[in-house]
């Protein structure tokens, strides 16, 4: 199909580098405020956008409704991982996790309200942070990344109070078992561990690469998505996405998707999961494609269900990955719009 | 009167009654003389009513009588004659007493009329009176209004004002205590004051125009003596000349540029202006230079008469000739736009040399009808250049001077009345004409002091006089410096060897494996149409006024197409890569993080690689890294262990660590001069 080619407008240098950035961005991790009505992306060059989900979704949206309301520059490396409290947003890229009042974050200048760095072993290189975990029981956040431990922070204090060691390489994911309180960890070395948060310890580890069904030896070995549902998990990544029984440690459906996952997560009766590729792919528990929704990023990597209660009008899903977009899915079969840098 | 007509009618009244009459006229006239006196009198004493009475009772007897006298007349007898005489003399007597009443009553009549000419007399003369005073009273205040109304010439005249009068007259004419309180004399000694004044500034102005004539005179005279000079300077400058020459001061030479300058159209004039003075304060490298017929553009401005006179003789020749042979329509369309675009025979010629002896040189034209400015650009250098393959573009005259500012291709014609002139004469677009007249660029128009309103309100470049000009010029300079720095590259690029200037290398590891291969320029079209460029083109920085390049980076059985956008306004606008890589499948930036994250490290992160000012080394440097962040890429690709054999590209460069982040991205980043590779 003969593309139109686009009028090129006059473009000095600051416009010719912002369109570059632009083109070049990616969006690794969202979080949703805890009135529902905001949502936080940050992004590769370190900047997080508040997007008004409510301004976005109501019926007198314009275009520069799906523009972000502030944005900041936040962290110096990328954002990789974000989560929100009842108050706070936290997020965190290079080495560090910092703080932000939600109340506060909408005005201009907004400054952190505190950051904190886990104690790391090695001095050469500031390893990354790629995954916060909140544990609303004992109020403490876990932050895990590229020093290969988990480092367990008590909120109210902000010390850190656990470092659990296991993984012999980096860790992409962290999913929490609320019942047993028992983190997940999915890393680059294939492996899932469990930890038993009273005790410490590493409770269960499956080294998913080693099982032949699931394991794409041309992909490699490791856990880039996790998702727990008590006693099943989904994991996804170098391997083949596959649910596991835990208590066997069995491997009980694979998704046949060859495109390595990078997000995974349970919704309802369905396993929402999207990675390379354009599509949020939906699965039913048996294994098969229920449907496959196309985004407007050419992969992604990172979705976020808003189910506050607060703002049962945002209900929304909202993917982002390789792209200044953020795309929103009022209804889970099509893409409704997309938010942008 | 009355008595008169009284005699006259007693006469009557004699003859008529003959006998009986006569006694009664001797008492009447006895009592005539008494009774004119007593009559008159009598009339005042009588009374009308009782006369009237009278009469009307003498009548009735006289009838009775008269009746009598017929009865009797009829009965005849003798006693009847003594009655009817008897009767007879009664009714004379009556007769008497009704002529008396009769002369009562013309008296009363008469009496009346008088009394009532008299009366009407005498009003008459009242009001003959009143007529005259009325008269005289209308002229006395006809009089008095004139009298009122005089205006003295002497209001007319603009005195000076009281204070003033005082202060300056002197005190004889003055004489303050008289005038001051009798306004009369102090008018008059005003007007005294003013006929002084008057009088004195006469004599000085005759004064001043005999002045004026004796210096009218030596004007004149003065006059003569300059003329006679001409000649004689004139000789002197020539023979000046030599000497000018071997001191190096061509003021000669200047003045004739400045003399031609003058036949100049408006716009070229401005930008000669322009050009000289900033050649003179700013610059020395840039010269200034007028080329063309002085001649033709004299004949441009002939006297209408003349050139009537030639077009009605051109008509009558064009008749002539159009009966032998007619032009067709199309050799007259033509005629007319070769009409419409016809260039002004001066033109202004800029040369602005730059620091490694290549030379720009700027032609300007003036099209008169359509009153824009155009350039001719042409690029020389201090040595012959091999023009390699891929640079064919880069120094051509259509489109060395391409954007210079954004926007700014040169295509287009800045005056949006040309539109409806170009109408006229089935010209589309002045682009097919642009090779031949010069590129309208819109900073030539500036340069040369015409705007135009532009049709899209795009924020316009402030660009104001004398900065512009210098601004201008800057940006010529670094254009061609950098054309011919990406020539020199290009020669390179071309045999395979990325040149590297020395004061760069510390961006880069010492040992590079992946080499280039190819460099090739590619068309705008061709680049529209590659798969792996859809993101640029559609943000709309793949316009048709860039270059295009494709470069091919190999290393082993991997090779890498990198897409290249040169913008003209290189280097201070990068140029954008986009990445294909072949190698256990093909690999862009939809389905690969890592090739993203390669284009990001050349088209994001450039500053780093610009190296020394001005820059030029962009573009070689950015390939250099291409080739670097192949070897990366490769390299760190991790083993797949399903698959025998060792890998195909061992790991030589330093790295930290293999992956990092949720996307697990590769260590593109060189470390100098510890020489390691980490993430950003």
């Amino acid at each position: 199909m003969e593309r139109p080619a686009p009028v090129a407008v006059p473009l000095g240098q600051a416009e010719v580098f912002q369109a570059l950035q632009r083109l070049h961005m990616t969006v690794f991790s969202q979080s949703v405020s805890p009135c529902g009505k905001f949502l936080a992306a940050g992004n590769n060059y370190g900047q997080i956008a508040i997007f008004s989900l409510s301004a976005a979704l109501s019926s007198e949206a314009k275009e520069e409704s799906k523009k972000p309301v502030v944005t900041f520059q936040a962290h110096d490396g990328p954002v990789y991982s974000m989560v929100s409290t009842d108050r706070h947003l936290l997020s965190a890229g290079d080495g560090e996790v910092k703080a932000w009042l939600w109340a506060e974050i909408l005005k201009k200048g907004c400054k952190e309200m505190w950051r904190r760095q886990p104690p790391y072993r090695t001095s050469l290189e500031v390893p990354e942070i790629n995954a916060l975990l909140l544990v609303p029981k004992e109020n403490s956040l876990i932050l895990a990344g590229g020093d290969c431990q988990l480092h367990t922070m008590d909120l109210e204090t902000g010390t850190f109070t656990r470092a659990l060691r296991g993984h012999t390489d980096y860790i992409h994911c962290l999913a929490l078992r609320e019942r047993s309180p028992e983190v997940l960890s999915g890393g680059e070395d294939g492996a899932v561990r469990l930890w038993d948060l009273r005790t410490a310890k590493e409770a269960q580890t499956i080294e998913v690469y080693k099982h032949e069904e699931c394991s794409r030896p041309h992909n490699g070995r490791w856990i880039g998505c996790l998702a727990t549902d008590s006693d099943w998990m989904v994991c996804g990544g170098g391997p083949a996405l596959t649910l596991w029984h835990l208590r066997s440690s069995t491997p009980t459906t694979i998704f046949p998707i060859r495109a390595p996952q990078k997000h995974v997560t349970f919704y309802q009766d369905l396993i929402l999961s999207a990675g390379q590729g354009h599509c949020i792919n939906h699965w039913q528990l048996s294994g098969e494609l229920k449907a496959q929704v196309p985004g407007s990023s050419p992969g992604l990597l990172s979705l976020s269900l808003n189910q506050q209660p607060a703002a049962p009008e945002c209900k929304v899903l909202t993917a982002a990955g390789n792209s200044c977009r953020v795309d929103v899915f009022t209804n889970l079969g099509y893409r409704a719009f997309s938010l942008s840098f | 009167m009355s008595s008169e007509s009284s005699k006259k009618r007693k006469p009557k009244v004699i003859r008529s009654d003959g006998a009986p009459a006569e006694g009664k006229r001797n008492r009447s006239d006895t009592e005539q003389e008494g009774k004119y006196y007593s009559e008159e009198a009598e009339v005042d004493l009588r009374d009308p009513g009782r006369d009237y009475e009278l009469y009307k009772y003498t009548c009735q007897e006289l009838q009775r009588l008269m009746a009598e006298i017929q009865d009797l007349k009829s009965r005849g007898g003798k006693d009847v004659a003594i009655e009817i005489e008897e009767r007879r003399i009664q009714s004379c007597v009556h007769f008497m007493t009704l002529k008396k009443l009769n002369r009562l009553a013309h008296i009363r009549l008469k009496k009346g009329r008088d009394q009532t000419h008299e009366a009407k007399q005498k009003v008459d003369a009242y009001h003959l009176q009143l007529q005259n005073l009325l008269y005289e009273v209308m002229h006395l205040q006809k009089e008095i209004t004139k009298c009122l109304e005089f205006k003295s010439k002497h209001e007319e005249i603009d005195l000076v004002s009281l204070e003033e009068f005082y202060k300056e007259a002197p005190p004889d004419i003055s004489k303050a205590e008289v005038t001051m309180g009798d306004p009369h004399q102090q008018t008059l000694a005003r007007l005294d004051w003013e006929l002084e004044q008057r009088k004195r500034l006469a004599e000085k102005y005759r004064e001043c125009l005999s002045n004026k004539e004796k210096i009218l005179k030596e004007i004149e005279v003065k006059k003569e003596y300059l003329s006679s000079l001409q000649p004689r300077l004139n000789s002197i400058m020539q023979a000046s000349l030599p000497v000018q020459e071997y001191l190096f001061m061509p003021f000669d030479q200047a003045h004739k540029q400045y003399e031609t300058a003058r036949h100049l159209p408006p716009p070229l004039y401005v930008l000669f202006v322009q050009a000289t003075a900033y050649g003179q304060a700013c610059d020395k490298t840039l010269s200034v230079a007028i080329e063309g017929s002085v001649d033709e553009a004299k004949a441009l401005f002939k006297p209408p008469d003349d050139s009537q006179d030639d077009e009605s003789d051109s008509d009558a020749e064009e008749e002539q000739t159009t009966k032998r042979r007619r032009p067709t329509l199309g050799v007259q369309l033509d005629d007319k736009r070769k009409e419409m675009l016809k260039r002004h025979p001066l033109s202004v010629m800029v040369d602005l040399k730059c620091k490694d002896e290549s030379v720009l040189h700027l032609t300007f034209y003036y099209l008169m009808n359509l009153n824009i400015l155009t350039v001719k650009a042409k690029v020389t250098t201090a040595t012959e250049l091999i023009t390699p393959i891929s640079a064919g573009d880069l120094l051509s005259p259509d489109s060395v001077l391409s954007c210079l500012y954004p926007g700014d291709h040169g295509k287009k014609t800045p005056n949006p009345a040309n539109q409806y002139q170009f109408d006229k004469v089935g010209i589309l677009t002045l682009r097919d004409y642009v090779l031949d007249l010069g590129h309208p660029y819109l900073w030539v128009q500036k340069l040369g002091g015409l705007h135009f309103p532009k049709e899209t309100s795009l924020p316009s470049h402030s660009s104001l006089g004398a900065h512009h000009m210098e601004t201008t010029m800057k940006l010529l300079k670094t254009r061609v410096q950098s054309r011919l720095a990406l020539h020199k590259q290009f020669a390179s690029l071309e045999h395979g060897i990325v040149p590297v200037t020395s004061d760069c290398q510390y961006l880069f590891p010492a040992k590079v494996v992946s080499r280039l291969v190819k460099w090739v320029t590619v068309a705008h079209e061709d680049y529209m149409e590659l798969h792996f460029t859809k993101d640029i083109v559609e943000a709309g920085l793949a316009g048709d006024t860039n270059l295009y390049y494709m470069a091919l980076i190999e290393r082993g059985t991997a090779k890498l197409q990198a897409a290249v956008v040169l913008n003209p306004g290189y280097s201070s606008i990068p140029p954008i890569f986009q990445l294909c890589l072949n190698w256990k499948g093909e690999k862009t930036n939809s389905n690969d993080d890592n090739i993203r994250a390669m284009e990001s490290e050349v088209n994001v992160c450039y500053k780093e690689l610009c190296g020394p000012r001005p820059g030029h080394q962009l573009l070689t440097n950015q390939l250099q890294r291409l080739c670097v962040l192949l070897d990366v890429y490769l390299e760190t690709e991790s083993h797949d262990d399903s698959v025998e054999g060792p890998k195909e590209f061992p790991q030589e460069k330093m790295c930290l660590r293999l992956f990092r982040g949720p996307s697990r991205m590769k260590p593109f980043k060189y470390n100098h001069p510890q020489g390691f590779f980490s993430h950003r």
